[in-house]
């Protein structure tokens, strides 16, 4: 393997390998030195591996951990072909970002869904790719990766990137631009000097000390750390203006105001699709709207995907859920118009953009639909310019306080929103020390 | 509890019986839908290698082994070598998950009982894989009953068996050495291997076990 299959890298090679280059040892004590985690399991003679990350193959005591250090070999030759425009509050929060570059700090930018946040890290992804720095975006879910890699590619057209994930074969290469899974980074050391994080607050990063740990150590001991979400985590929130600057962008990128989640009381769901439900969705089909219906669990998908069928046999439709082995291709369908609605779990929950949808949400007092998980879902509807609003509606059997706090949330949001929109306060806010 | 494989909850309600201790509770390893993946070889099999059909008649591949006069082993396999078994192989031996030995070691351990025979010897691995890999997958899926090492690999080539076809298979010459002739002498001897292909090194085996004094040998595996 050449040199620069190393760069930045760890990789597992069984002692029985000899190298020229840097070798680790695997464990210190019983911690695993790729992901961190002291969670071992035995094997015979006294020898043990990681059972934490297995997922990207075994680390074992048999073997070292092999890197080079990151040399920065690239051209800086980069063009940025995007030809969009930034909404001025797009530019502030922009231009903040080519601070924190230069300043190498760790930054938060929370802003609504569908503010344009690829949008405004084009700017200072393309002044690291013109200083040699190596950049990656990374975020814990696989469908918001493959989503944002043609966006990225399309705006830098020129620049080699390489697509990491868990579901694909594309052979890892040495690039100045990653796109890549968060567990991805388990397999870097010491690489990134711009390293963004999307969609902060998801599953199944929140609250995993692995993937903080692996983020850590993918990047440069100096270097610069964006996260991007639409809705933090109480511990982000907490670290607001303490440990963590932020910027506040709570105006969407066509300056309208986010749609409102309106609940809707049924009865057994499960047992009856509801006359509210079906009059609806028989509604929405004669708009001839595209629509969203999300579902708590896996299970639910294929009873009402039958009931429906059954009520509209001539409508088109589908589900989608994570382990299914045409998700993407499915996904695509709806987004191509060629089927008119589809059923799906919480994983297109955030990161998909299907233009001018409504969403329906069946059990939205189901424990898998968090306060978080509501708002994004939300955040589905009205991201086109030509059709910025349109319905959310969550049908739940017992109103519980996490739709309410949903639904305070949007509200919360809207009010600030309104704020800029209207009064022309400061466009955007950058929280420095004030705590919202 | 965690499915071992896919680590998502099972979601278990005890029933009334076993809530009170009435019935012993099953500790499950699998969910439904991972436990589903796995086809159970029932009793209509070939009586020489264990392979699953319609009837109970030997099968062409016996047959050929016959025309060889190879002994019979009238090997049994608990499951059928199908995707489900394949990836749970590759994730069990080749990732290196030792963990996952305990998913088969009850019924493995049940199916070795069921035979009766003097010595349990599993088929060793290289010395390059125990290097690697860091365990014998045979003897990590017996784990709890007494085996006998009686068997050790010679072949010092890299090639793994798993990227041989059956034809490359049939060449080979003798791939095991017996450690001590001793332990075997007029015993009755019960071969373990993980999986059942061509058939190959169980017959090596069996063949240097009964030249070296062994009375009769069967072989088990995990799937065929």
């Amino acid at each position: 393997m050449n040199d620069d299959y190393f760069y930045g890298r760890q990789i597992v090679q069984p002692k029985t390998e000899s190298t020229k280059r840097n070798v680790n040892e695997a464990f210190i004590g019983t911690m695993c030195q790729r992901c961190g985690q002291n969670d071992i399991e035995k094997l015979p003679k006294k020898h043990f591996y990681c059972k934490a990350c297995i997922m990207l193959g075994r680390v074992s005591s048999l073997d070292n951990l092999v890197s080079l250090p990151e040399p920065n070999q690239f051209s800086g030759q980069t063009e940025l072909t995007w030809q969009g425009q930034l909404t001025t509050q797009q530019k502030q929060v922009s231009d903040t970002l080519l601070k924190v570059l230069s300043q190498r700090r760790t930054h938060l930018v929370w802003a609504v869904t569908g503010a344009g946040k690829t949008e405004m890290l084009f700017p200072v992804i393309y002044k690291a790719l013109n200083q040699k720095l190596r950049v990656a975006i990374i975020s814990p879910r696989i469908d918001v990766i493959v989503e944002l890699a043609p966006r990225i590619q399309a705006a830098f057209e020129k620049t080699d990137i390489v697509v990491l994930h868990g579901n694909q074969v594309e052979q890892y290469r040495y690039t100045q631009l990653v796109l890549a899974t968060t567990h991805q980074m388990l397999r870097f050391y010491r690489a990134f000097d711009l390293l963004i994080v999307d969609e902060i607050d998801s599953f199944p990063f929140a609250g995993d000390k692995m993937l903080a740990y692996a983020v850590n150590k993918a990047k440069k001991v100096n270097s610069a750390l964006i996260y991007l979400t639409a809705t933090p985590t109480t511990t982000l929130r907490k670290q607001l203006g303490k440990t963590l600057t932020a910027s506040y962008l709570p105006l969407r990128f066509h300056q309208h105001l986010l749609p409102e989640l309106k609940v809707k009381l049924v009865n057994n769901w499960r047992k009856r699709l509801p006359r509210k439900v079906e009059q609806q969705i028989k509604e929405l089909i004669q708009l001839k709207r595209q629509f969203l219906i999300f579902l708590p669990r896996v299970a639910d998908l294929k009873p009402l995907y039958q009931k429906l069928n059954k009520i509209f046999p001539e409508i088109k439709s589908d589900y989608v859920y994570a382990a299914d082995p045409q998700r993407q291709a499915k996904v695509q369908k709806m987004r191509d118009g060629e089927i008119q609605y589809l059923m799906t779990t919480t994983i297109l929950e955030r990161g998909v953009t299907f233009p001018g949808i409504d969403v329906l949400i069946l059990g939205a007092d189901d424990k898998v639909f968090s306060e978080n998980a509501l708002v994004q879902i939300a955040g589905r509807v009205g991201r086109s310019v030509t059709r910025p609003y349109g319905l959310v509606l969550a049908y739940v059997q017992h109103i519980n306080l996490k739709v309410l706090a949903a639904q305070k949330q949007i509200m919360t949001m809207n009010r600030r929103g309104r704020a800029v929109k209207y009064k022309s306060k400061p466009d955007s806010m950058v929280i420095e020390s004030e705590k919202l | 509890m965690i499915c071992a494989l896919c680590r998502t909850e099972l979601f278990e309600v005890d029933s009334f019986l076993q809530f009170f201790g009435l019935v012993k509770t099953e500790g499950k390893e699998l969910c439904y839908s991972c436990q589903s993946g796995f086809e159970i070889i029932g009793s209509d099999c070939c009586p020489d290698c264990g392979r699953q059909q319609v009837n109970r008649q030997k099968c062409y591949d016996c047959q050929r082994w016959q025309y060889q006069q190879k002994p019979s082993l009238h090997h049994r396999a608990l499951y059928k070598y199908n995707d489900a078994m394949r990836s749970f192989m590759q994730q069990y031996k080749f990732t290196g998950d030792y963990m996952l030995r305990k998913i088969f070691n009850r019924q493995l351990i049940q199916l070795v009982h069921n035979t009766n025979m003097d010595l349990v010897v599993p088929i060793p691995v290289s010395q390059y894989t125990m290097r690697t890999r860091g365990f014998n997958q045979v003897t990590g899926m017996l784990e709890g009953i007494q085996l006998t090492n009686a068997l050790q690999v010679i072949s010092v080539k890299k090639r793994q068996q798993s990227n041989l076809n059956r034809n490359d298979r049939m060449k080979r010459k003798q791939l095991f050495d017996i450690q001590d002739s001793t332990l075997i002498i007029g015993k009755s001897i019960l071969l373990v291997d993980d999986v059942y292909t061509t058939g190959s090194t169980l017959h090596c085996a069996a063949e240097l076990l009964i030249s070296c004094g062994a009375v009769s040998v069967k072989s088990v595996s995990l799937a065929r």
